[in-house]
């Protein structure tokens, strides 16, 4: 029987290692994800331009911080971006009226077919990354001030004697906050509200909807407002946290899309237990278990292999293989997603 | 009397000039877009340094002008690559070619399009060790030291402190491969472990799950064979953030000032080494830089003396063609002969003409051995009070 | 307009191009254009098979392509005698254990009923099958890759002639296209491009990584080639008699060391458009009868069939079609296209390197190419492939000088000048999306539309 400090070494390790960055990592999955899905429900497409509008959104609101920051504004221990996020949220809204007024709204009219879109959403994912990186440029951008830990993992070592650290970025608790306060939000809004009550409507039958007077044109355009005002704080969450690079985010797109497959297209749920899902199996397959074990283990059974299931470089191939297997075993996800 | 012998000597100089000059074109071959364009950004204008003062001196084969024509490698393209390097030698008919920067788009161009063609490439950059038994028929010739010799480097300075275990990542392309091996080669041979050797991806928001996996294996020391401003970077401050390792070996690609700016404090103690002397080369040469507006960075230097080698091997061998410059290439950057210094490629000039020998030293204190590498010279850094500090050279 | 007299008009300025290239910068360089504009528009075929003759929706180009660049270094390069010796068997057994976990996972999902008893069985199977295959694999992989790995460190290929991938490329492609046909193909038509994406990085990271076979981000370089070297030409008797003769010309009063400097010029200048001449042969052929099989499978009954399935999904299912069926079959002929063109370019560049395989280049490129000469006509695609990597490539220099000639007016040294130079590389993203949105919007056929035949 391993003794009490080993066994807390072992918890602490990880927490620190898996836990923490699963929930932060999960939360900015689900906010990509409910936007993903957001759009599926009525618009009833996949938009590939996501990644990058989540990229436009967040460039905008660093350079609103920057500014900020060049005359002095700050919001003491949190991030300056907060106070720039609106102004972010604005322009990707902005932009996505934009976009569907002289992209989408054509193919709506013409009643194209799903695949339409996601090409056009394709042209629309060049551009809009074209754009990014002509202002912005290509490479890493860092944008967070304040104080940068909750927790930091030496003091957390002195507090317990523990051999472990234990870190909690102030991103990471402001991931997860706000990550809830928005679905709590989106929920209210699509459960309570008169607009989120046609939406709902809209996105189970069209017809119906149309024939008891509810405004197309309104309903579109608050499908979009919403998943914009999503995709830039997701996108800002993520960029505090990690850092921003218009790469990446087109790299998102993988695990964003799985995600809101996983949970079942077209369903807020969903999109959110997906977040978690892949992020979390992620970590799962991809943590050696060497330390894990070997405080845990007796002293015979120590281990010198890593006891890894799969090596990092695979990470990304984890949310894709979950895909399939959802695909294969429960084409609807988990929570009956909607198949046109 | 005298007067007149003067006077006709001046009239023979210039009735020479005329007579032998031409216009001598030389490539300047890198990675203006894709995954290095930061670096090249410096390194392209070093060498355009170094063939501008040439030109001006008029000192190059009895007054020859040299301009310079870029191409675009991309880095990772082969297939763009080659195309512009076509483009450079039949189409532009660059007499030589500084380039390319990247291992693999380096090989692609020399062995589709310099082989054939009889051009001369001496590239300030492409340190894959397999480029050194690269068949090249005497045409290929680098100023950067293969990673094969950062090995030992790297093997030597952690013995010497002490260390017994490492965990080694590396960013996943034929550099960061190529020096992890010859790490960890090196390493386990003098009796060190090395407890993982994983590769991380550049342009990842997210490191988390590497720094998990090399915090899982443990060591003293991670050594991380990346860049400074891509995965390299976050994977050490993901790694000081959950506490996973506090000090760190920073091999060449991680030398760099930004990196403590970006850091702070949380970064002392850790040491590494990057190509550098402290020959008064490396001194004029920041200070050209400077002039010249841009920055003395990563392989600049090397990018200097790549152009400033093949035009002095011109100068030997009394003509721009490649097949003729590449037998003198290796004499001029050896001695015997002369040393000189960055700024002075005039002086170097006129004494080949006069029949003299030069032993190059550049930038970079360039010595070329085997079959045309630099022998590289390392200077050893550590990170003291938040700020890089030299500690010795080796 | 008729479509004929468009296509000829198109194509012609193609050649026009080309030509001009030729004068101006040089042959060589005007043939290297060619060559790939050759290879872009095999695989720009491939996709519009999908898309144009059965609207599947396929962004994982790259993947394909990147299989048959493997296939390429796996048939040519020799064997690694020390390595197979260090691992070979190991890796074998390896191989064994994971068919045989799979045959056994089949014949327990088939023979048990569902319940909880075939699930424990299918745990058991598969972690069972993991530890045996591991076992053998990991040792194998250490002891292959650190066989000489500065040089080797993998298991090398077969060492046949190179041409011999190009089929072999297409069939990698296919079996991929199959597997991954089989789980998405019949759900949501947006599943496949989400499928195809993530399969394509998916190859492409098992390319960078999987360092005892394909020797990962280290590349494999001199492939063997199909054709002639230059060196070897210049150096054949033949061949130098073939020049002494076609630049008679330039040759004719010259004596001794003035004539050799030029014959020498005339040999390096003459062996590499020769080598690109034959290069350009072997893809045209190839490229000829892909077109040609397309051609007539397009107007065969196999051709409406796809169409009209294309056209409207449900009529076609309620005329008894095998909808899912068909659209695999397009889905691997189309993929397994892909893969000879990825072969192809791979046997051009003369080496394997992973690294370059990008989504850009190898997935929306390929796109844009299609959809710009015309989806749905093979003609179209093939004129897609041309125009746009001839503009990819020339594009470089002119956004360049178009910025530049676009901020003369602002003083020297002012920031925003610099940063829209600076940026100018990056214009070309924005610029394929407008071209790509344009053209759906207001030419959704294309340059050359499809043709009706009613």
């Amino acid at each position: 029987m391993p003794e009490t400090v080993d066994m807390l070494n072992a918890l602490v390790l990880f927490t620190n290692f898996v836990l923490i960055p699963g929930v932060t990592y999960g939360s900015q999955l689900a906010l990509g994800a409910l936007g993903v899905t957001l759009i599926y429900a009525v618009l009833r497409f996949s938009n590939f331009a996501h990644g990058d509008i989540m990229a436009f959104g967040t460039m905008i609101t660093i350079l609103v911080t920057w500014w900020l920051q060049s005359v002095g504004v700050s919001l003491g221990p949190l991030p300056t971006a907060l106070l720039a996020l609106p102004f972010g949220i604005a322009a990707t809204v902005l932009l996505c009226l934009f976009i569907d007024r002289y992209v989408y709204r054509y193919y709506r009219s013409q009643k194209s077919r799903p695949v339409t879109f996601v090409m056009a959403s394709l042209g629309v994912m060049f551009m809009v990354n074209g754009l990014v990186r002509f202002i912005i440029g290509a490479d890493d951008q860092r944008f967070f001030d304040g104080e940068r830990f909750i927790i930091k993992a030496r003091e957390f070592k002195k507090m317990t004697g523990l051999n472990e650290g234990l870190a909690i970025k102030t991103t990471q608790g402001l991931t997860v906050v706000i990550a809830l306060v928005l679905v709590v939000f989106v929920f209210w809004f699509l459960q309570r509200t008169r607009s989120g009550k046609a939406m709902r409507a809209y996105s189970d039958n069209e017809d119906l909807s149309l024939l008891s007077g509810i405004d197309p044109d309104k309903v579109v355009r608050t499908t979009w407002i919403m998943a914009a005002a999503l995709t830039a704080i997701a996108g800002v969450l993520y960029g505090l946290d990690k850092s921003f690079k218009p790469f990446t985010y087109f790299q998102l797109l993988l695990p964003i899309f799985a995600a809101a497959i996983v949970g079942g297209i077209g369903q807020p749920v969903g999109a959110i237990v997906g977040g978690y899902v892949i992020a979390f199996s992620e970590m799962i397959v991809t943590y050696p278990y060497k330390k894990f074990w070997n405080y845990l283990a007796p002293d015979e059974w120590q281990t010198s292999s890593l006891l890894q299931l799969l090596s990092t470089e695979y990470k990304f191939a984890v949310s894709f293989m979950i895909l399939v297997i959802v695909l294969l075993v429960r084409p609807t996800g988990i929570f009956k997603g909607k198949v046109y | 009397m005298k007067k007149t012998l003067i006077a006709a000597a001046l009239l023979a100089t210039a009735s020479a000039q005329t007579a032998n000059a031409e216009d001598i074109k030389i490539g300047v071959f890198l990675g203006f877009t894709g995954a290095i364009e930061s670096l090249v950004a410096d390194m392209g204008p070093a060498a355009q340094l170094a063939i501008d003062e040439v030109s001006k001196s008029g000192a190059l084969l009895d007054g020859s002008t040299v301009t310079w024509v870029r191409g675009d490698t991309t880095c990772t393209d082969s297939a763009a690559a080659t195309a512009s390097a076509e483009r450079l030698i039949t189409s532009d008919k660059v007499h030589a070619i500084v380039g390319g920067d990247c291992s693999g788009v380096t090989t692609a161009a020399l062995q589709n399009v310099a082989m054939p063609n009889g051009t001369v490439m001496v590239s300030p950059s492409a340190t894959s060790p397999a480029l050194s038994t690269i068949e090249d028929n005497g045409l290929f010739f680098r100023t950067a030291p293969s990673d094969a010799r950062q090995g030992v480097i790297v093997s030597d300075i952690l013995n010497e402190k002490g260390i017994k275990e490492i965990a080694l990542t590396y960013t996943n392309n034929d550099y960061g491969k190529g020096l992890a091996e010859s790490i960890e080669k090196n390493y386990t041979e003098s009796g060190g472990t090395v407890t993982i050797n994983a590769a991380h991806e550049d342009g990842k928001g997210d490191y988390s799950s590497e720094v998990a996996a090399l915090a899982a294996a443990g060591g003293e020391v991670l050594v991380v064979a990346g860049y400074i401003d891509q995965g390299g970077k976050a994977i050490i401050q993901a790694s000081l953030d959950t506490g996973a390792f506090d000090t760190f070996y920073l091999p060449d690609g991680m030398v760099g000032d930004s990196l403590p700016e970006a850091l702070g404090t949380d970064l002392d103690g850790s040491y590494g080494a990057a190509p550098g002397t402290d020959s008064e080369g490396a001194g004029i040469f920041a200070e050209m830089a400077t002039a010249g507006g841009f920055k003395a960075g990563p392989f600049t230097a090397e990018s200097y003396d790549a152009a400033a080698l093949i035009m002095l091997a011109m100068q030997a061998a009394g003509s721009s063609e490649s097949s003729k410059l590449k037998e003198k290439l290796m004499d001029v950057a050896n001695a015997p002969g002369e040393k000189i210094l960055p700024g002075e490629l005039a002086k170097g000039l006129k004494i080949l003409a006069d029949g003299g020998e030069v032993d190059y030293v550049g930038a970079s204190a360039v010595e070329l051995i085997g079959a045309g590498e630099s022998a590289g010279n390392y200077r050893q850094i550590a990170i003291e009070g938040g700020k890089l500090v030299t500690t010795g050279f080796r | 307009m008729n479509n004929a007299l468009r296509a000829t008009l198109a194509f012609s300025f193609m050649a026009l191009a080309l030509v001009g290239v030729g004068l101006y910068q040089s042959w060589a360089l005007s043939l290297t254009i060619l060559n790939l504009c050759i290879i872009s528009s095999v695989m720009a075929l491939g996709v519009n098979i999908q898309w144009g003759y059965a609207g599947l929706f396929n962004i994982g180009i790259m993947g394909f392509a990147a299989l048959g660049g493997a296939a390429a270094m796996l048939v040519s390069t020799p064997p690694v005698a020390n390595a197979w010796a260090a691992g070979g068997w190991n890796i074998l057994f390896s191989a064994v254990g994971l068919i045989a976990t799979i045959i056994v996972a089949t014949l327990v999902y088939k023979n048990i009923p569902k319940g909880r008893l075939r699930s424990l069985a299918m745990i058991v199977v598969l972690v069972t099958g993991y530890l045996c295959t591991r076992y053998f694999f990991d040792p194998a992989v250490s002891a292959i890759e650190s066989t000489d790995s500065a040089k080797t460190g993998f298991l090398g290929g077969l060492g046949l002639p190179i041409i011999l991938s190009w089929p072999v490329g297409g069939l990698f492609a296919a079996g991929a296209a199959w597997v991954i046909g089989k789980v998405v193909l019949g759900l949501r038509s947006d599943y496949l491009a989400i499928a195809t994406l993530g399969i394509s990085e998916i190859v492409v990271a098992m390319l960078k990584n999987e360092d005892w076979l394909t020797r990962g981000v280290k590349n494999v370089n001199g492939l063997p080639r199909p054709v002639p070297y230059e060196l070897q030409l210049q150096q054949s008797e033949w061949f130098t008699g073939l020049v002494e003769k076609l630049y008679a010309n330039s040759l004719a009063g010259l004596e001794g060391a003035a004539r050799s400097t030029v014959l020498k010029d005339a040999l390096i200048e003459a062996s590499s458009i020769f080598v690109k001449l034959c290069y350009a042969g072997l893809f045209a052929t190839v490229l000829l009868i892909i077109l040609t099989l397309c051609v007539l499978a397009l107007n065969s009954p196999w051709g409406r069939m796809m169409r009209a399935i294309r056209d409207n999904e449900t009529a076609a299912e309620a005329m008894g079609k095998d909808v899912t069926g068909r659209h695999l079959q397009v889905f691997i002929l189309g993929s397994a296209i892909c893969g000879i063109a990825g072969a192809m370019l791979t046997t051009l560049d003369g080496q394997l390197t992973p690294t370059s395989y990008i989504p850009l280049r190898f997935t929306f490129l390929i796109w844009v190419m299609v959809i710009v000469g015309g989806s749905g006509n093979n003609l179209g695609s093939i004129l897609g492939g041309f125009l746009i990597w001839f503009v990819w490539t020339e594009a470089e220099p002119a956004g360049t000088w178009l910025m530049t000639f676009l901020t003369n007016w602002m003083p020297e040294g002012n920031a925003v000048k610099d940063h829209l130079i600076q940026g100018a590389q990056h214009m070309r993203l924005f610029l394929m999306g407008f071209i790509l949105l344009l053209v759906m919007r207001f030419a959704p056929r294309g340059i050359l539309p499809e043709r009706h035949a009613h």
